[in-house]
Order: structure tokens, then C-alpha cells, then sequence
């Protein structure tokens, strides 16, 4: 069937409404750009609006925050996979991000002296320093500035329930430039039942992750289909990282309305908190100064060894913290406003015992974020080539930025980051979006659209008698068994097959003719999506030959921090999927064994504190607690804020009246 | 548990019945956990929208026998009627269009700032930041139904609705809510108070004078915090809630 097409022409498009696609928006069009927004979601409703809406800002809570500091937290954090560059450009533009987005009418907490926004107590998730700013209704504020962001109009025009398909690209001849460039994209506008050709030189993917790959829910949006990655390796570019996909631990395994969603963090543990299996016994302690990917490895050891939880998980145990007499009352408040938002999912799910912290938590792992990504420079733009790779090797006129860029992260994301990587790159990438749409239009180049748009006009009205929702539970749910939290030769094998297996029948899959609101061709798009970035990850995962933070292969052994790094690169081309190494940089030995020195005195100290006898280790909990919180922070009662979460006079929450 | 799904495609409505198989005994089921089990087992293809299961993202909202409810945090019951939100026009099954709210904003977000970002927002303003959007609040607003005639989009003739694409011309309670966030930003120049609340009025403030007031659907004192600060902030810009009636009967 052939849909009605409508052609239009912007500087710039947009893929994504979120953080980083609502800065990117913004950006270009400050820079004189017309834009064109596109987002399958309502617009601004995304991952950055669910977050808990903690960001990073350098220098917030520590006067010796230096960029250099930043840069090498993030990069060793990140087991030397990110790119020097990147992680620089991170670090400088961090405060500056943040405060565009203050212009937007975010608001923060400000210091008592009015130098900026006050950050929270603790350094979050990984950091060296105290650098994470908290946020009133957590990320549903940073929900409003980006809505306001790109509905204010002002050179944004913006579309809704709209999938962008795919990039529209030519082939350059020009000797030592990029060998492709960006004409366009293609857009299946489902409230209005047409397709959209549109022309631009400028496109930035900011389309999110691909945490629906997986299947027990996650706490993402349903829209984490992995868009963003499947279309452009279509387009030919390079995807870096791919093997890094990142569990949160301590996700609720029940009751089935709450599965999934994220209940807290390391951090939330405190001094005291452990992971138990069914039998009682400690899988893990010190559980506050590890990683989430060594939480969740231990959760999934016990469950594969059979002594896991009923539903899947462990037990995370807080309740040594709460016990204390004197420093209890501390932590309770600690634990309830350290992550307020996931500390609500907690408390509405599992009770009032687990919400004063006096019996243990079940949790199991559950897909959050995606490390890896469109490989890109410290602009945002395409990249390709050896090492750190240059733009020039990269698709001319791709840009992304947030969750779909890859190269900031690498192995492990710390806490609070990700915010601020969707302002930072959001922001740079729709500047050099602008930039290079300046530079480079001319010519009418409709016919490259016609082999996409005669893709699309097959499927609508496609016969057959499976169902494209249905295939999709399927793969998330050996995604999941296969290329999740735990990877093995053997399950990396058995993927290989199902994702074959599932290609061969996106062609039986029932796609009805008619273009409004086609929820047969949506599904099927996503799910066609899906199966490209599952055979990126299986292909990532068997070049990464052993553990490595968010990759945890059960067969292999961990790559030691002192070898030599390497990240991984996946591409498409006419000869199908290839694999490939890109060497890494190592921070410097001296500095690598210090910060593995400082981490194992930490947990030492920690061990040390945990034997104590009782009395003694109250009160000098209590002096840790009062240093950091304050002295009042018991008596000072919460602010009234009306919590996503509170029952009151909550008309949405009750179907009779 | 049985409930009836309404369902529209291609144009044509129709109205399933659905019988949800508990995954415990005493589970209590979300609407959306019904909603996702009926995608995962007999209707496939069943349209709806939905995010983050957490009643954060704003987009699952459907009308439960006849009044707007967040689909994640709803416990489903026997017999309950599922259809699309009444308040906006039906695309497919329990989608509704709902960009022409958002639209209208277009051209009236714009704020004078002041150049220090460092200072503290009244508690009121964070109040009102806790709006996910969605859009239960337009269920009975007089100010709203103007758009289609006083009554709801089904109503009318598709062809003689509004388009959605133009942003619609009279406001709501979320499009208050959004102006009155630009008034109590502490960042706000007065020029940006001034206009906020002009639009406030261009939206049909009018229509708030005497009516009983607005429910939110996550609990936010939409009467007070929003209608009540705009409708005195416009004094007797308004008609008094007299000269209304005597209108209303003339
Ligand atoms: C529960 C939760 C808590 C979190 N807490 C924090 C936190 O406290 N701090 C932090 O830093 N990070 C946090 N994160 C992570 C962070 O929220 C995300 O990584 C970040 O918001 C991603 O932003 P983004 O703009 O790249 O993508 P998203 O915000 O996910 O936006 C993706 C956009 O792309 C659109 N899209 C996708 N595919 C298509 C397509 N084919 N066509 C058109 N549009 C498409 C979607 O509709 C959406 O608009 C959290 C995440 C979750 C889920
Ligand atoms: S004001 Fe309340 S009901 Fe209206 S959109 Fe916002 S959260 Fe929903
Ligand atoms: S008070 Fe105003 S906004 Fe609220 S329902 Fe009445 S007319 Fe609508
Ligand atoms: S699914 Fe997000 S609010 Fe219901």
C-alpha cells in the first residue's frame, strides 16, 4: 500500500525529545538553524523525564573539582574505554550545561551563601568528589525545561507521535573527507497517518537507549527500543561499545505492577547495608562503595547457583543501619532522601517495614542504561577511523548526543552523569549541527529517498500470520536469558541463532493497509530495530572476552585494569555485521594504582567500622551522619512538596469516583 | 477478572471484552498491567500509550467508566470500561491526539530574565513543577470544551473539529498551570508576569469565574495554586462572578 508522503525542509532534525535531544533543539536553533524536533513519545516525555533528576555539575559540592579531576573520574571509572576528549569536553562544559538549562526554568536548591546550587551530601554512584545536584519532583522538573525548551517555538517546530524510520544518506567521491553524507530522513507520523520526507543536512540522533531489548521490565520507557543505534549502523556508521549495557541492581522483583522499577542505589545502602541470598547469607558487603555492576554480578551468581530469591534476586539488607539507636533515626532520613523518587516506588511496593528499613529488600537486576553508542567525536559528530577516531572517517551531517552517543562512559557510568551528558553533547552537537547545515546545502536530492520510501510502502499492508508485539516479547525475553547481565560463549551463540531465526520472520509478520495509527507497523518497526542492536551487542559481547563493567561474562575471566584497553566497534556494511578493536589509551600506571589503593582502604576502613562493638560504632556513625547531613537533619521536616507518589486527592489513581 | 476494552481501527469502533488471568491470587492488577497482558496474549496489535509504568511520564491516561485515570497506578476491577480519554479525539483504540494542548503554548513560554540564576524558587513553584502532564485535568473544563462547542471532540463531526496542529484555541488547567510556573519564577522579569497572565485571560481565564474548580490527577491544588492566583491577579480584567450569571441568563 502506498501512504500519502509529504516533503519538508529543515536546517536541522532533531531525533528525540529528551534531555539531550531538547538541548540539542534549542542549541541549533539559537545558532539560526531551522529546526525540525521528531519524537515518537509525546514530546518531552522520555527517559530524562522519569530519571530521578540527579545531575552532575563540577565544582558544586567540592572547591577542588578541577576539569582534570572530572575527566579522569569519568575515564577511569570507565575502565579507560571513553575518549580523552570527550570526557575533557564533559568536565568544561558540565556547569555551563546545566546552568542553559536553569535558563529554561530549572530550579535547584540554592547554597545559603547564593553561589550555586547546593550538591547532595554524599559523593553519588562512583565520583571522587561531591558534585550531584538533586532536584524538587525529581526529573519530572527537567521534563518541564525541556518541554519548554522546544515547544516555545522560536526556529523549533516539533512533531509527536512520529517515527523517524531512517537516515537518508549519498555516497561523496571528494578524496580524504567522510565516504557518505547526510541528506535527510524518513518519518512515519502515526497521528496523522502519513509518511514525512524530510531534507536536511544536519541530523542529531538523540533517541535514547535500548533497555527494552530486555524483558523482565526495566524502569525505562517503553520506548527504549534502540532506535537510535539500529538506524544509524543502517546508515553505515560505526557503533562503539556496544557490549556495555548497564544494570541497575536493586530493581523491585515484585509485586508484577512494580517489576522492574528502580528502588535505590549503592549509595543508599550506607555504611551498614549487604546483599543477602535466600539463605540468609552475605553475597556481598560494603555494598555502598561498589559499582552496580559488581551488585548486580553478585545478585546473579547467587540466582544461578539456585540461591536466589523467589523472584529472581537477593536481598538487599539495610537494616544493621536502622538498628543503631542513636544513628538510625540518620539514616532513615538518608535513606529516604537520597533517591526520594525510587525510595516512594519502594515504600508504595513492599510496605512500611521495608520503608523504615526494618526488614530486607528484594531486588534483582534490571536494565537501566546503554554505555555504548554511536561512535562519535568530542561534537557530537560521526565518527569512524583507528583510535579515537575522527570525524572526517564518519558520516557527514550525523550528530548525537545523550543515551544514543557512545564513547563518554565506557565500561561504567558514574551516578548522576547521564543528565549532564544529554545538556553537555545536546548542546555541542546541535551547535556543530548548525554549523555544518550552514556549510553545506544545495541541491535537490529527492531520489535518494525513494528505496527507504519503497521499504515502507511494502510493509504497509504486508500478509501474514505472525504478530510483530508478539516476536518482540520472544527476543526480549532471550535477550535477556542470552546478551543481558551475564554473557557467556554458549548463550552468545544460542543468541546469534534466535536473532537470525527472528529476521527470517519479520516478512510473516500481519501488517494491515491503512496509515493512521498503524500499531502493526510500530511494532514492527521497533522490533526490527531491536534485532539490529541485539546483533550489535552479541557481536560487541564476543570480541570482549572477559568481564568488564557492565559486561559480565561468567566463562571468562575479569580484564584486569592494568592490561592494555580496548574498546569495541561494530558497523554494518554490504558484507553484513563486522567487529572490530579500537585501542585505548591507559591512564597512567602511578595513578591507576593509587585510586585502586585509595578504593581498597576505603573498604577496609569500612570492614573495620563493621566490626566494632555496637556503642562504639553508633556513635561514630552518628558523627559521620551529623558531618554530612547536618545536625538537625532528623528534626527538619520534609517540605510538603507534593510527592509523585503521596495519595492525597490523587483523582488519576482511583477508578470509581 | 473481565473488563471491556474499547477499541477503534481505521475509523471503525469496536468493544472487546477481555478477561485478565491474575498472576497471583491476590494480585491487584494496574489498568496497564491489563492493558500489557491483553498485548501480550490476545490482541497484539491493541493501540495504547504508555511509558514508564511509575507515574512519572504523563502518557498513559484513559478514560475508566467515563472519568480520566493514570493507567499504571489504577487498580483495574471487575467490569471496568476501558476507552480513550473523551477529553481529546480518539487515533486508534486508546490513543488519543494530544498535541493541541501543548501547541497552544506555542509563542508563550517566552520569559524576560533577570541575569542570576542562583535563586531559590517559592515552594509554590515546585508544587506546580510536580505536573507529569497528564492531562486528566481537562475532564469537565468548561474553558477546554469551548474548543469543540461546548461539548467533547466525539461530538462533533471530525471534519468540523479543530485541528490539532494549530494548537487549540482555548486553554485548560495544565496551560495554566504552565503560565502560572513563568509568574512565580523568581527569574521572571515583571514584563514576563505581565504576559503570562494576558495569556492567561487570550486562553479564556473567563471561564474559571464561578466554575466549580479542576481536579488534578496526581493531587495538585490546581484551584488554589493556579486558577485562584490568576483569576485575582486579573482583578477586573474578568467579569465578576454576578455579571456572569446575569449573561449566562440573558
Ligand atoms: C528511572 C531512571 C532514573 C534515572 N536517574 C538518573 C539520574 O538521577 N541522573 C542521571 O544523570 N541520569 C539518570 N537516568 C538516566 C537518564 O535519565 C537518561 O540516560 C537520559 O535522560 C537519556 O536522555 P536522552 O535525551 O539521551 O534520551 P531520552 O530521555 O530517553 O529520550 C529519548 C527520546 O527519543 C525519542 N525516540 C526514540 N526513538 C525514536 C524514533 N525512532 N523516532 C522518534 N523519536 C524517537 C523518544 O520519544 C524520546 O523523546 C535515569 C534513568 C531512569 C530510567
Ligand atoms: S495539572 Fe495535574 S491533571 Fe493536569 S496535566 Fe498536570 S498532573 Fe495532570
Ligand atoms: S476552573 Fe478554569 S481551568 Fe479549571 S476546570 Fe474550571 S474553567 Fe477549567
Ligand atoms: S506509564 Fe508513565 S505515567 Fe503511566
Amino acid at each position: 500500500m502506498k501512504i500519502e508522503i509529504e516533503w519538508q525542509d529543515y536546517d536541522v532534525i532533531v531525533v528525540g525529545s529528551g534531555g539531550s535531544g531538547g538541548q540539542a533543539a534549542r542549541a541549533a536553533a539559537d545558532a539560526g538553524a531551522n529546526v525540525l524536533s521528531v519524537s515518537k513519545d509525546p514530546v518531552g516525555a522520555s527517559d530524562t523525564k522519569i530519571s530521578e533528576g540527579i545531575a552532575t555539575v563540577r565544582g558544586s559540592g567540592a572547591e577542588d573539582d578541577t576539569e582534570d579531576v572530572l575527566s579522569e573520574n569519568l575515564k577511569m571509572a570507565g575502565g579507560d574505554l571513553p575518549v580523552r576528549a570527550i570526557t575533557d569536553a564533559f568536565a568544561k562544559d558540565s556547569t555551563s550545561a546545566y546552568d542553559r538549562y536553569r535558563t529554561q526554568g530549572l530550579r535547584p536548591t540554592i547554597k545559603e551563601d547564593g553561589s550555586g546550587p547546593e550538591a547532595r551530601p554524599l559523593p553519588f554512584g562512583g565520583h571522587t568528589r561531591r558534585r550531584s545536584v538533586g532536584h524538587k519532583n525529581s526529573g519530572i522538573a527537567f521534563g518541564h525545561a525541556n518541554w519548554n525548551a522546544i515547544v516555545q517555538g522560536n526556529r523549533v517546530d516539533y512533531i509527536e507521535d512520529a517515527w523517524f524510520l531512517d537516515l537518508v544518506t549519498e555516497d561523496v567521491s571528494n578524496g580524504s573527507g567522510p565516504k557518505k553524507k547526510i541528506v535527510g530522513g524518513l518519518i512515519y507520523d502515526a497521528a496523522r497517518g502519513v509518511l514525512i520526507a524530510v531534507r536536511a543536512p544536519s541530523v542529531v540522533i538523540a533517541a535514547g537507549g535500548l533497555s527494552s531489548l530486555y524483558f523482565p521490565n526495566t524502569d525505562t520507557m517503553r520506548g527504549n527500543t534502540g532506535d537510535g543505534y539500529a538506524i544509524a549502523a543502517r546508515a553505515g556508521a560505526d557503533l562503539v561499545d556496544m557490549e556495555q549495557v548497564q544494570f541497575l541492581p536493586f530493581c523491585l522483583a515484585s509485586p508484577p505492577a512494580y517489576e522492574g522499577l528502580c528502588a535505590g542505589e549503592p549509595v543508599m545502602a550506607s555504611y551498614l547495608g549487604v546483599l543477602r541470598d535466600k539463605n540468609g547469607k552475605i553475597i556481598l558487603d560494603s555494598v555502598f562503595l561498589r559499582t552496580r555492576a559488581e551488585c548486580a554480578a553478585a545478585i546473579l551468581r547467587a540466582v544461578e547457583d539456585g540461591r536466589g530469591s523467589p523472584n529472581g534476586g537477593a536481598y538487599l539488607d539495610m537494616t544493621a543501619n536502622k538498628e543503631l539507636p542513636l544513628s538510625g533515626p540518620y539514616f532513615q532520613r538518608f535513606g529516604e532522601t537520597c533517591l526520594p523518587s525510587s525510595y516512594n516506588t519502594a515504600r508504595q511496593a513492599l510496605g512500611k517495614k521495608a520503608a523504615k528499613f526494618e526488614e530486607p529488600w528484594e531486588v534483582r537486576p534490571g536494565a537501566h542504561y546503554h554505555m555504548g553508542g554511536i561512535r562519535a567525536d568530542a561534537n557530537g559528530a560521526s565518527a569512524g577511523g583507528e583510535g579515537d577516531g575522527d570525524a572526517a572517517h564518519g558520516i557527514a551531517g550525523l550528530f548525537t548526543a545523550g543515551g544514543a552517543m557512545g564513547g563518554v562512559f565506557g565500561a561504567n557510568r558514574l551516578g548522576s552523569t547521564s543528565l549532564t551528558e544529554g545538556a553537555v553533547f545536546g548542546g555541542r552537537s546541535g551547535q556543530a549541527a548548525a554549523a555544518h547545515a550552514r556549510e553545506t546545502w544545495g541541491r535537490n536530492r529527492d531520489a535518494a529517498f525513494q528505496p527507504a520510501i519503497d521499504q515502507v510502502n511494502r510493509r504497509f499492508g504486508q500478509k501474514g500470520t505472525l504478530a510483530a508485539a508478539t516476536l518482540k516479547l520472544e527476543l526480549q525475553q532471550e535477550a535477556w536469558k542470552n546478551i543481558g547481565p551475564v554473557r557467556t560463549a554458549e548463550k552468545l551463540d544460542r543468541m546469534d541463532g534466535l536473532i537470525a531465526e527472528c529476521t527470517a520472520r519479520l516478512d510473516e509478520v500481519a501488517i494491515p493497509a491503512y496509515g493512521m495509527w498503524n500499531q502493526a507497523f510500530i511494532e514492527f518497526q521497533e522490533l526490527r530495530n531491536l534485532l539490529d542492536c541485539a546483533k550489535a551487542v552479541a557481536d560487541a559481547a564476543r570480541e570482549r572476552d572477559g568481564s568488564l563493567g557492565g559486561h559480565v561474562r561468567f566463562d571468562r575471566k575479569t580484564i584486569s585494569a592494568f592490561s592494555k584497553p580496548y574498546s569495541t566497534v561494530v558497523r554494518l556494511n554490504d558484507d553484513g555485521w563486522q567487529v572490530a578493536r579500537l585501542e585505548r589509551e591507559r591512564t597512567p600506571m602511578k595513578r591507576l594504582i593509587s585510586y585502586k589503593v585509595e578504593d581498597t582502604k576505603r573498604k577496609i576502613q569500612l570492614k573495620w567500622l563493621r566490626m566494632l562493638p555496637k556503642g562504639v560504632k553508633d556513635r561514630k556513625l552518628l558523627a559521620r551522619y551529623q558531618a554530612i547531613m547536618g545536625k538537625g537533619a532528623v528534626e527538619k521536616v520534609s517540605a510538603p512538596a507534593i510527592s509523585i507518589g503521596s495519595a492525597e486527592a490523587a483523582t488519576g489513581e482511583s477508578t470509581r469516583a | 477478572m473481565k473488563v471491556e476494552i474499547v477499541t477503534v481501527r481505521d475509523g471503525e469502533e469496536a468493544v472487546v471484552e477481555f478477561d485478565y488471568a491474575r498472576r497471583s491470587e491476590d494480585e491487584r492488577p494496574m489498568v496497564l498491567d491489563v492493558l500489557l497482558q491483553a498485548q501480550a496474549t490476545t490482541m497484539p496489535d491493541l493501540a495504547f500509550r504508555y511509558g514508564c509504568r511509575a507515574r512519572n511520564c504523563g502518557v498513559c491516561t484513559i478514560d475508566v467508566n467515563g472519568r480520566p485515570i493514570i493507567a499504571c497506578r489504577a487498580r483495574a476491577r471487575e467490569g471496568d470500561r476501558l476507552s480513550p480519554m473523551a477529553t481529546l479525539p480518539a487515533v486508534a483504540d486508546l490513543v488519543v491526539r494530544r498535541d493541541g494542548i501543548a501547541r497552544q503554548m506555542r509563542g508563550r513560554l517566552q520569559t524576560a530574565q533577570g541575569n542570576d540564576l542562583n535563586v531559590e524558587a517559592p515552594e509554590e513553584y515546585h508544587e506546580l513543577t510536580s505536573c507529569i502532564e497528564c492531562y486528566a485535568c481537562l475532564n469537565k473544563c468548561p474553558m477546554h470544551m469551548r474548543n469543540f462547542e461546548g461539548g467533547l471532540p466525539g461530538d462533533m463531526d471530525p471534519a468540523d473539529r479543530p485541528d490539532p496542529a494549530e494548537g487549540y484555541r482555548w486553554g485548560n488547567p495544565f496551560s495554566l498551570l504552565k503560565l502560572q510556573m513563568i509568574r512565580l519564577d523568581p527569574l521572571t522579569a515583571e514584563s514576563g508576569r505581565e504576559a503570562a497572565l494576558d495569556n492567561a485571560i487570550d486562553l479564556g481565564l473567563d471561564a474559571c469565574v464561578g466554575c466549580p474548580g479542576c481536579k488534578c490527577g496526581v493531587g495538585i491544588d490546581l484551584k488554589g495554586l493556579v486558577v485562584k492566583a490568576l483569576v485575582d491577579a486579573a482583578g477586573d480584567r474578568l467579569p465578576s462572578p454576578a455579571e456572569k450569571a446575569l449573561k449566562r441568563a440573558s
